[in-house]
């Protein structure tokens, strides 16, 4: 039953919201369609429509691919290991500890840190000649540490990693609300079969918080394809292209080389490739992800 | 989630195992940490020292200059109060506008209702890089380009909130709005006076969050503003960064600056943000 009063109300207190998310959400996604199917590709403002020309461009267009590419390698590299570290360490900080308060804000510091002065300190920490990182590698007897950040194959999972030590404690703090929904039971019934430790772990704990696990690998595929800050600030893509992903090269399309149009076109195919990914993945959850 | 990180378990006896996993976590805990405690130490030192010893973490005397050019520096502060101003002025257009929209999708029965959540929702999966480009012209066209308000009006209008508070709305008792209505309330009384006091812990998780994402914001900024007077700390730092060049010890003395408001509010206020996170850690 819908009163006429409260139905009246309920307009009234959606309308500002409702308004802000049609101008502001809602009509530049339309718009980003309409962009990337005309020829805004100068300072100059121009609407010829050119149906997919922008789109099949990509496909001929050496560094666009290369950046896909980059982008989906960071990604294979950062979901993966942030799942497994994050659900570690939660497993961790479920057991009984001291020191809880101080261990606990140490840990989550990183989340809310500033991305350029991550940036800044681990540029420093990781410089290849003359950085503590490598100072110390040198002092243990390795002779040729890596190149991290400015080395071709150690760029992009330097990057990446730099990021999952930044995201570590947000994942892990979703786990640990997994794994304390766990109900014990399950555990002492484990235990009563002879479970051990281990057994328990993997019989147990991960098929209960797969549904978590599930939700975090969509949200964080999706994140790690939006790391144009970090990425800017920690490499600029560099050196050469070895690091630079999609979503840097649709920005410097867009606002250093007036490509508007074209950029448009590589983020809505980025847009598609983030959609199948997570369909794919939806798709896939029956094999592995267990609702009770 | 009451019990989550924040207190010990109900576990009792004193096991040796756990001394150990005390020692493993405190470890990782300074593990984690071990670039702020760099970033303090390189800013408390001259330029030259910071690569000539790396791995001493204490200086034998502390160099104050650093923070002492940054004093001087003509945007630092003029970014520092940007950032603050905007921050201020986007918390509150966010708190009125998405608890109310909230209120109306967790109590209120309307047309279209349940059409118009999903639609907000389906748009949380878009990346905002898709839009960039759109975004950007539209700013250009609506005059809000190079000022404040191309940060801070399409902030106010973030769906993630919406989700968040809806979910806390729909959490308390219906029978307090209902004897409301009985007694004569309006809704939008029943929405000021009796839910929104309710919902203070929801409330202050999204101020928190609000706080932090917006402070630490590097593309919104980078990309809607021009003028670098008006530019907020994240930009303001890459600039300065460029500016300090090869001084390193200057770099991590702004970097410094930067991250203490973030990480101070967090330190008070943790226990806010893990629950926002536990209950609905949808954005990453």
């Amino acid at each position: 039953m819908m009163r006429s009063g409260e139905a009246k109300a309920g307009v009234l207190f959606i309308l500002p919201f409702l308004a802000g998310f049609l101008i502001f959400n809602l009509f530049p996604l339309l718009y980003s369609f309409f962009i990337s199917l005309v020829d805004y590709n100068t300072l100059k403002p121009s609407y010829n429509f050119i149906g997919l020309d922008n789109f099949i461009r990509i496909f001929n267009d050496d560094i666009a691919l290369k950046a896909y590419w980059n982008s989906f390698l960071y990604t294979l590299i950062y979901v993966p290991v942030l799942l497994v570290l994050s659900f570690l360490l939660a497993v961790l900080l479920n057991r009984k500890f001291f020191l809880r308060p101080v261990s606990r804000t140490m840990i989550l510091i990183p989340y809310v840190a500033n991305v350029i002065a991550i940036a800044m300190v681990f540029s420093v920490i990781l410089d290849p000649y003359d950085g503590p990182v490598n100072a110390f590698l040198h002092l243990i007897g390795i002779q040729n540490p890596p190149m991290w950040l400015g080395g071709t194959s150690t760029a992009l999972p330097t990057i990446a990693l730099v990021n999952v030590w930044q995201s570590l404690s947000f994942q892990t703090i979703v786990f640990l609300a997994a794994l304390q929904g766990v109900p014990s039971e399950l555990y002492e019934a484990a235990g009563l079969d002879g479970a051990g430790k281990w057994r328990k772990t993997l019989n147990v704990t991960i098929p209960l918080v797969s549904p978590t696990t599930f939700f975090l690998a969509i949200t964080s595929i999706i994140s790690s394809f939006q790391n144009y800050a970090s990425v800017r600030a920690l490499t600029n893509g560099g050196p050469g292209v070895a690091s630079r992903v999609i979503s840097l090269n649709i920005y410097e399309e867009a606002f250093t080389y007036n490509r508007y149009s074209y950029a448009a076109a590589q983020a809505i195919l980025l847009f598609v490739v983030i959609l199948a990914i997570t369909i794919i993945q939806w798709r896939g959850q029956k094999k592995w992800v267990h609702y009770s | 989630m009451g019990s989550l990180l924040l207190s010990k378990k109900r576990e009792t006896g004193f096991k040796p195992s756990t001394i150990i996993i005390s020692i493993i976590v405190f470890v990782l805990g300074l593990m984690m940490i071990v670039p702020f405690l760099f970033m303090i130490s390189a800013a408390l030192k001259p330029n030259a020292l910071i690569f000539s010893e790396p791995l001493k973490f204490i200086p034998d005397q502390i160099y104050w200059n650093n923070f002492k050019t940054i004093f001087h520096h003509e945007y630092f502060f003029k970014w520092y109060g940007n950032s603050i101003y905007i921050v201020v002025l986007t918390v509150i257009a966010r708190f009125v506008v998405v608890t109310m929209a909230a209120y109306a999708f967790a109590r209120l029965n309307f047309p279209f209702k349940e059409a118009i959540f999903f639609l907000f929702i389906s748009t949380m999966m878009i990346p905002a890089d898709t839009t960039v480009i759109a975004r950007y012209m539209l700013y250009k066209s609506l005059h809000l380009y190079n000022t404040e308000w191309a940060l801070i009006i399409p902030a106010t209008f973030d769906v993630f909130f919406i989700f968040l508070l809806r979910q806390f709305f729909s959490g308390l008792p219906k029978e307090i709005s209902e004897a409301a209505v009985v007694d004569g309330c309006s809704q939008f009384k029943i929405y000021y006076r009796i839910i929104l006091p309710l919902a203070v812990p929801a409330l202050v998780t999204m101020l928190l969050f609000t706080f932090i994402w917006t402070w630490n914001d590097f593309v919104n900024p980078f990309i809607f503003i021009s003028s670098i007077d008006k530019q907020v700390v994240t930009v303001g730092l890459e600039y300065f960064q460029q500016q300090a060049g090869t001084d390193y010890g200057l770099q991590m003395a702004g970097a410094c600056i930067i991250v203490i408001i973030p990480i101070i509010l967090f330190a008070f206020s943790q226990k806010y943000f893990v629950e926002g996170i536990a209950s609905s850690g949808v954005k990453g």
